[in-house]
């Protein structure tokens, strides 16, 4: 594991508020060059991580390691090379957009011109507007403009498309993606699984304040599940369910999970009853996403 | 529609109620203790002589007056109670109202709070309905406490009652003052310093027309004026109030009809487009830029504050003239009209470097306030060191108000400096410069607070409460000369008396380092804020 380049590096970190544990011991790589989603369903623990690694908190145990250096004593060397989007801009009542995207651009150190300007017009941002004017999502495109404006190694997103609309979402995409080529690494945390879906090269997935999985998208699918949903012509006995789980049966219709290598058998089993509607979703990390948010997950998998 | 308007009242006050009540509380405290605490007047002034020459002290310095308003009857404990309880009782009881109005409408807007209540079963305009019940209820509970616990101790039922009574009326001014400005400033801060500003001005406007013994009508068009004529304890007039509650009832009108015809979080004054590109482009820009508009106003004030105190000081003696008791004492060469004036001086310099360190506090609460509300955060993610921005901040909260003194203070020293009533220019301008180490210590508590303790900010005020507590009101307790020596204004040489001594400011100028370096080492290593 030393082997790698990486980026970030966290090893057991902890983090209590009081006597409230956030964190309980992450562990969390990202490798050089790449994009690693960071998933986790609200109060998991996310934000906190995030803020152990840009410096504003201290983290109580474990250690933190960004671009080789300490967040919490290297603040300034570090911070040139990392820019920050977080979920919840404010902004400066008074300042407009482009006001807000020079201040934080020439704190860090200076920014690309061209870039600011192609930004601005891919989010279609009126950097004229001032801080109180501008919805959610536009304050947002402020934070993102002057993020990814400056050019630096690491970029850490924490929910930075929580207030765009499915366009602008693209738009975001395609910047990220194009930052990843020009030699970026990217943390971008979400509790939406479709959003890191189609970026992320590797995925660690959050539950209150523990590392539950970690892989890239194939490791994750592997053991994942298909789900069925099907209407038979008549009542189908026990028997024949053996190849599923999580059954439900509503008279003639029935909704089940099958292990993804295993569907062939059971549509072997069903196919007697007399299907007349059948879905098949394929293994979605969608739903392995739910099943490890459900709380008794550990259970489950034990 | 005025009733679908205000839909949905009952329930918002109600949590209003819950939410903001605590936060009412002290200003009802503060009242009670003022008042109460009079009653104490036999004990510290027992026999007759005191009380003439305690009356002879207030009488010779005209800077009492202008805090304290004019002493009819120092003779009687509800006299005495009067004088000191009536401006400064009214003062409390009207911020308290200032705030929770703004806290109710204008904070809440700002914060997408209301929004979300906005969109519920709710009228337009209930939501400044719901905080101005709230005002009005909490004034009269405020004079209920503040007259009941003073007669329990002893007041007279009519005099205290009535002094109470000012206060609840001033409360309820100042709810309408408030209601007014949280529709025309375009947000929380703009619209509370509208209508403290207000208060400041009637409140010193009223102190300078009984200290210059102006003609009746500039008394009586100043709604403050009112309140000192009912003169509780020597006429015990009831019928100003009643002024006080038109004018109340006008203010709320005014109030409603503005709220009726503007939007949602906007104010009376629509924003127009920006700059697209930045100037501002370091910690410091910024902290200035953030801290530009109070600043305006700030130089505003002092420069009305030093014109008005430095004319004062050019009339100090012909204002005394009329004092048979003074004349005496200036006769037997006791005093000099030079004494008289620097002694004036001096108090009024303390009360200038008192008001001066508000603007300071408040800068260093932005600070908090700026972190917060996650503005600090994307700063602090870029190369900026904490202690820089700190630094920028803090070197703001330290610089202005010494800019405001000197400001003040050359005014005072060229209008006091040009009569011939024995004070140099120098001797003022020192007067003033000497004072700006008491500021700052009373700065630099703020400071250590916000870095090091920020969730207990409220005591970032601690300094001014104090200061203003012993330096302005000591006096009248006679209270002991080590308690006094609390307030760092007590260490303020008298720079005309040749026996000055200037250690006291070397003393409290290492308490100001002592707390700027816990500010700063608690600012570098604390956790920021999280929502
Ligand atoms: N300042 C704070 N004080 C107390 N608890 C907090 C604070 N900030 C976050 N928490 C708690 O810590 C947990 C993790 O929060 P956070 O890291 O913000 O989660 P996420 O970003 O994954 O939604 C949540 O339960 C949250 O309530
Ligand atoms: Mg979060």
């Amino acid at each position: 594991m030393g082997e790698i380049d990486a980026v970030i590096r966290v090893e057991g970190l902890t983090k209590s508020y009081g006597r409230f544990q956030a964190l309980k011991g992450v562990d969390l790589v990202v490798e050089r060059g790449q994009v690693h989603g960071f998933l986790g369903p609200n109060g998991a623990g996310k934000s906190t991580t995030i803020r152990v690694l840009l410096g504003l908190l201290r983290g109580d145990g474990g250690t933190a390691t960004v671009l080789g250096m300490d967040p919490w004593h290297d603040v300034v060397d570090l911070h040139r090379r990392i820019a920050y989007v977080p979920g919840d801009v404010s902004l400066w009542p008074g300042m407009t957009g482009g006001e807000a995207i020079d201040l934080l651009g020439s704190l860090r150190g200076g920014l690309d011109e061209a870039r600011r300007a192609e930004l601005i017009e891919r989010f279609e941002l009126d950097p004229t507007k001032r801080g109180r004017q501008y919805s959610k999502g536009n304050r947002q495109k402020v934070a993102i403009v002057a993020a990814l404006a400056s050019d630096v190694e690491l970029l850490i997103l924490d929910e930075p498309t929580s207030g765009l609309d499915p366009l602008m979402e693209n738009v975001f995409q395609e910047v990220v993606g194009e930052a990843k080529a020009r030699g970026a690494s990217v943390l971008l945390s979400s509790h939406i699984m479709t959003e890191v879906e189609s970026l992320a090269d590797r995925l660690s997935i959050i539950r209150q304040g523990e590392i539950v999985q970690t892989g890239t998208l194939a490791d994750l699918q592997q053991g994942s599940r298909t789900t069925i949903h099907a209407t038979f012509a008549r009542p189908v006995p026990d028997a024949a369910l053996a190849e599923l789980s999580d059954i439900h049966v509503d008279g003639l219709r029935m909704t089940a999970t099958v292990d993804a290598s295993r569907v062939g058998d059971a549509m072997a089993q069903l196919t007697p009853f007399g299907i007349t509607a059948l879905t098949v979703e394929p293994p979605s990390l969608e739903s392995l996403f739910l099943r490890l948010y459900e709380p008794d997950a550990d259970e489950r998998a034990s | 529609m005025a009733g679908t308007a205000i839909t949905g009242t009952p329930p918002l006050l109600q949590a209003e109620v819950r939410h903001d009540g605590r936060l009412l509380a002290p200003w009802a405290l503060l009242t009670t203790l003022l008042a109460s605490s009079s009653m104490l007047y036999p004990l510290i002034f027992p026999t007759d002589e005191d009380r003439s020459a305690f009356a002879a002290a207030v009488g010779s310095n005209p800077a009492m007056a202008i805090i304290f308003g004019p002493a009819f009857d120092l003779s009687t404990t509800d006299g005495f109670a009067a004088w000191r309880s009536l401006a400064l009782g009214g003062l409390i009881a009207a911020l308290g109202v200032i705030f929770a109005v703004t806290r109710a409408t204008r904070a809440q807007e700002d914060s997408g709070q209301a929004e979300l209540l906005a969109s519920g079963v709710m009228g337009r305009a209930a939501r400044l309905m719901a905080a101005v019940w709230m005002c009005l209820v909490f004034a009269i509970v405020l004079g209920l406490v503040t007259g009941l616990v003073t007669v329990a101790f002893g007041g007279g039922w009519n005099a205290t009652m009535l002094l109470a009574a000012t206060m609840t009326a001033t409360a309820w001014m100042f709810t309408g003052v408030a209601a007014v400005t949280a529709q025309l400033g375009s947000d929380a801060r703009t619209a509370n310093s509208l209508a403290v500003a207000t208060l400041g001005v009637l409140f010193i406007a009223r102190g300078v027309t009984y200290a210059l013994d102006a003609p009746d009508w500039v008394i009586w068009i100043n709604p403050l004026g009112w309140m000192t004529e009912t003169k509780p304890a020597v006429d015990d007039d009831w019928w100003p109030l009643l002024a006080a509650v038109a004018l109340t009832v006008a203010l709320l009108v005014v109030a409603f009809v503005l709220q009726a015809r503007r939007e949602f979080g906007a104010g009376a004054i629509a924003p127009r487009p920006g700059p697209a590109r930045g100037r501002d482009r370091s910690t410091w820009r910024l902290a200035l830029r953030l801290n530009r508009g109070p600043m305006l106003s700030w130089t505003i004030a002092f420069i009305a504050l030093g014109l008005v105190f430095g004319y004062l000081a050019t009339s100090v003696t012909d204002i005394l003239g009329g004092d048979a008791a003074l004349q005496q004492m200036l006769a037997a060469g006791a005093v000099t009209d030079a004494e008289l004036v620097s002694a004036f001086l001096v108090t009024i310099l303390s009360l200038v470097g008192i008001i001066a360190s508000i603007p300071g506090v408040q800068t260093m609460l932005k600070v908090r306030a700026e972190e917060l509300d996650d503005r600090l955060e994307p700063i602090i993610v870029t190369a900026t060191a904490r202690p820089r921005y700190y630094a920028s901040n803090v070197l703001i909260a330290l610089g202005a108000p010494a800019v405001y003194m000197l400001v003040a203070g050359t005014l005072m020293a060229a209008l006091a400096g040009a009569a011939d009533v024995g004070v140099t220019f120098g001797d003022v301008l020192l007067q003033a410069a000497a004072t700006v180490p008491a500021v700052w210590t009373v700065v630099a508590l703020s400071v250590a607070v916000v870095g090091a303790r920020p969730h207990v900010a409220l005591a970032a005020w601690a300094g001014v409460l104090v200061s203003f507590a012993l330096t302005i009101l000591g006096p009248t307790f006679n209270l002991w000369d080590w308690v006094l020596a609390i307030s760092p204004y007590w260490h303020v040489p008298n720079v005309t008396s040749a026996d000055a001594d200037w250690w006291g400011l070397v003393w409290i100028s290492l308490v100001t380092l002592f707390f700027l370096m816990v500010g700063f080492a608690g600012f570098r290593r604390r956790d920021l804020a999280t929502q």
